[in-house]
Order: structure tokens, then C-alpha cells, then sequence
């Protein structure tokens, strides 16, 4: 009995924790996916540059049963996953995080991430740690960034040069 | 609209599709969407109310979808030879453009890929939205 009881805690205390955020989106689902960093172009295309494109590509998790997961977001308002899967690929890497079920398109929202070697998950903030050694520290990226301030000065908040919300 | 037709037609040479891709040639017609607020639901995603956090989550690398009438999405991953698909400055500022593409789609475990030879048409930014929803999110 009492070895039962071991294995039993063993068991569970090897068990990944599942530490995903719940957001309230519609099909979203809390996940837990083991998978190999993949450059999407390359896994679907097979158009295939070294180290998967060096960050100009979109990323994804290919799973053991072959199941590609479009890693679309990452922990940090408003910007994506690549730059944390990047230094990962190729290798095996645990996403938490949320599968959004859209029968349009599934796609990953990656939360938390634990790549080969790491004691455990941490959140997938890459993007904005990058952003703050190359841009300084700003209260909201979004609108700090040079390409957004750059583009919104060209076309306008709409999109449309010339047009702009009414005065307050 | 001339200037982001050039800029994309010169991005797009002919028989640029690797030989390895096998999909099938498509021609599709949409809205440039940011894919993470349009699937997801998280706020409403289209034209001019959204254009701007459409710039944001391009910029932040957040992959880039065309969307079409029907509500399918086709996730960009490809214009021409030009294989950048993250924060593509190109493409940032095309967000939230009516476009019509050719090109190679890949479906795989629920997502159609799209590699796009040559974009047909863009005729801007026509979905006026803001009107009825403002600016999304935030409001400014």
C-alpha cells in the first residue's frame, strides 16, 4: 500500500502543471501542448531556411502525432509568440496557454513556455523584453513602437489618409 | 491605392511558389485581418474601427489573415518571393485593405495556409466601421 502511495504522489508531482490563464474567450480551451518548434512556411511548404528564418517567420509546435499548432499569441498585449519559440527551434518545447477552437481557425495562444533545459514554465514575454532593449521602457508599446508610430502617421488611425476621429 | 499595389506586385514575381508546396491555386478576395482579435473574438476586428489595432498586433507579430465574405480566414504566409510573415513593414501598412490574391492554398489540421502569388486588386481601406464602433479598444 504504502508503495502504491508513492508511486501515486511520484506520479503526480512529474505531472506537467497546467497553469493556463483563462481569458473568457469563446472556444477557447486551457492546453498543455508538448511539441518541436516549427517555421510554418517550411513545415507546410517546405520552404526551409536555417534556424527558422531568424525571427522573420511565423512559428508553430508540430506535436508527436503530428498535429501542427499555429502558435499566434504570446503573453504581451497586442504581439505574438515568435520571438519566444525562436530561440527554441527545432527543439521539443512545453506551450500553457489557450487552444482558441475557432472552427475558422485554431490557433494558440501561448502563455507560459518550458524549453528543454528549463527547471520550469515561464511567461511568454519574449516580445516585450526585446522591445524594451531596443526601444527603452514605455507604458504601452503599442503605441510607442517606431514602425506603429510610422504607419499611423502615414494612413491615419483608420486607415485611410486624411480621415480622423472628430475633435473631443 | 497605387502605392501598396506597386509595392506588392513588385514583391510578387511570378512562379515563386516552391517546389515542395502542393496546394491548391486559389483566387480569394477579403479584408486584411489581424488573424489573434479576429478569431479569437476578443473585440470587433474589422475596417477602419480596428485598423489601428491592426497595425499593432502586425507590428507585434501577430500573423496576418485575409478574411473573407463567408468568414474564412486565410492565414498570409507568403506575398510573391518575399517570405517575411512577421511585422512585415509592407504589410503592416496594408492592414485592413479589401484585396484580391492569387495563389497556392495549404490546409493543414484546420488552418488555411496561403502563399500568395500576386495581389489581383487592393482597394484600400473600405470597410467603414468606426462610425458605428469607434476606435477599438480603448477608444483613441
Amino acid at each position: 500500500m504504502r508503495a502504491l502511495v508513492l508511486a501515486a504522489a511520484l506520479a503526480a508531482g512529474a505531472a506537467p502543471a497546467l497553469a493556463a490563464d483563462p481569458w473568457g474567450l469563446d472556444n477557447e480551451k486551457e492546453v498543455l501542448i508538448t511539441g518541436t518548434v516549427v517555421d510554418l512556411l517550411c513545415t507546410v511548404a517546405g520552404d526551409c531556411p536555417p534556424d527558422c528564418g531568424a525571427g522573420s517567420r511565423q512559428l508553430g509546435l508540430l506535436d508527436e502525432a503530428g498535429r501542427l499548432y499555429l502558435a499566434a499569441k504570446g503573453n504581451v498585449f497586442f504581439a505574438g509568440a515568435v520571438v519566444d519559440l525562436l530561440p527554441h527551434c527545432g527543439a521539443t518545447v512545453t506551450a500553457d496557454g489557450l487552444l482558441i477552437e475557432n472552427p475558422a481557425m485554431p490557433l494558440l495562444f501561448v502563455q507560459y513556455l518550458k524549453g528543454p533545459g528549463d527547471a520550469e514554465a515561464a511567461s511568454a514575454d519574449a516580445f516585450l523584453t526585446r522591445w524594451t532593449a531596443e526601444n527603452g521602457e514605455a507604458d504601452e508599446w503599442w503605441r510607442a513602437d517606431p514602425m506603429v508610430k510610422s504607419a499611423i502617421a502615414e494612413n491615419g488611425v483608420f486607415g485611410i489618409p486624411g480621415l480622423e476621429p472628430p475633435a473631443e | 491605392m497605387l502605392k501598396p499595389i506597386a509595392v506588392l506586385i513588385a514583391l510578387a514575381p511570378a512562379l515563386a511558389a516552391p517546389a515542395e508546396a502542393a496546394g491548391e491555386r486559389v483566387r480569394v478576395t477579403g479584408e486584411i485581418v489581424d488573424t489573434w482579435c479576429s478569431v479569437s473574438g476578443i473585440m470587433f476586428a474589422y475596417g477602419t474601427a480596428h485598423h489601428q489595432c491592426a497595425v499593432w498586433c502586425a507590428v507585434g507579430g501577430i500573423p496576418v489573415s485575409i478574411r473573407d465574405d463567408a468568414g474564412e480566414h486565410y492565414l498570409v504566409l507568403r506575398i510573391g518571393d518575399d517570405t517575411v510573415n512577421v511585422a512585415n513593414p509592407k504589410v503592416v501598412t496594408i492592414q485592413s485593405h479589401q484585396v484580391t490574391v492569387d495563389g497556392e492554398l495549404i490546409e493543414r489540421d484546420g488552418v488555411k495556409y496561403l502563399l500568395v502569388d500576386q495581389v489581383a486588386d487592393d482597394s484600400g481601406v473600405v470597410n467603414l466601421t468606426h462610425e458605428e464602433y469607434g476606435i477599438v479598444p480603448f477608444g483613441e
